[in-house]
């Protein structure tokens, strides 16, 4: 049985998920990868989108997409950093 | 014997613990050294703290910078406790600023033991307003070394206090099953800061060698979990 993910990793996992989809993804794909309930996934996305990691933009049709901004890749170019530091001084 | 004393008769007057030793600089530059490392802990884990907003984090930051400004207000108590008269002018001042002096002591060092050992159980152990309660602690000592006006008391309640920390920091670390040297290392800040506080009123009958001993034993931990840290956030 996998272990319940702590905040850090659902973060992770929810800005490497718009990453490797070209940096674009609608809310509904990105809801059903993330395996998070429709009650966190809006609480992590409105804390992602409030922290400046992410940010929505419309296509033509006025389409919503959700993609990374330059936070949300220094967040994932920093995720070993942060969690080797973590675990080095038991935090 | 007048009042008026030779020149001769001056020099041979045993001259006053602060002015007779190099003891001011040794504390200075301790000082100093140790303040320098734990704003550079503070300031060098900003980036990944303002990417997570990690509540152990930020107990371990906020533990380094209370860190800092205990020794630095400990290094205003040591004037206070060995300045001579002639160097802050009136006696008078001195005794109305030695208790204070004591009471901020009292209250970052608290703050910073309070904060660095709930920063490595607060997954454990849910404190829900810390903030307030940890300030209620170190206000409690810091009026405890007011009212009494020695820092062997202050020293006296954080032993007590780290000894509890220490109990509740082994009861989760077995909980953990992680391994115990970071915590170590914190209950070695712990136990070198009580004993810094300590041998403020008992310098006079401590040894130079023994005291520079332990000086060197206390930047040689900071040093290193600035170390750790750098290593780890480049």
């Amino acid at each position: 049985m996998s272990k319940k993910r702590d905040r850090l990793e659902v973060i992770y996992d929810f800005l490497k998920i718009i990453q490797d989809n070209h940096n674009s993804i609608k809310p509904t794909p990105l809801l059903r990868k993330t395996n998070l309930s429709s009650q966190s996934f809006l609480e992590y996305y409105k804390e992602l989108l409030s922290g400046g990691f992410i940010r929505d933009i419309y296509n033509k049709q006025n389409k919503k997409f959700i993609t990374l901004t330059d936070k949300g890749f220094k967040y994932l170019g920093k995720y070993k950093t942060i969690i080797g530091f973590i675990g080095e001084f038991e935090l | 014997m007048g009042i008026h004393t030779s020149n001769k008769q001056v020099m041979n007057m045993p001259m006053p613990y602060f002015i007779n030793t190099p003891n001011l600089g040794i504390e200075l530059a301790y000082t100093i050294v140790i303040l320098i490392f734990c704003f550079l802990v503070y300031f060098k884990t900003r980036e990944i703290y303002n990417l997570t907003k990690h509540k152990g984090m930020q107990f371990f930051r906020y533990a380094f910078i209370f860190f800092g400004l205990a020794y630095a207000s400990r290094l205003f108590l040591y004037l206070m406790i060995f300045g001579s008269d002639n160097m802050f002018g009136f006696s008078m001042i001195r005794r109305t600023m030695m208790p204070v002096s004591n009471l901020v002591v009292a209250f970052f060092s608290t703050m910073a033991i309070l904060y660095l050992a709930y920063s490595t159980i607060w997954k454990n152990i849910n404190i829900e307003h810390f903030l307030t309660f940890s300030n209620i602690i170190a206000l409690f000592v810091a009026v405890m070394a007011f009212v009494s006006r020695s820092t062997l008391t202050v020293s006296l309640i954080q032993l007590v206090l780290m000894v509890f920390a220490a109990i509740i920091i082994f009861i989760n670390h077995k909980k953990d099953k992680k391994k115990f040297g970071t915590k170590a290392l914190y209950l070695l800040i712990f136990a070198l800061w009580i004993f810094s506080l300590f041998a403020l009123e008992s310098r006079r009958i401590m040894s130079f060698e023994f005291k520079i001993g332990f000086q060197i034993i206390s930047l040689f931990v900071f040093i290193a979990i600035y170390y750790k840290v750098a290593k780890l956030v480049k």
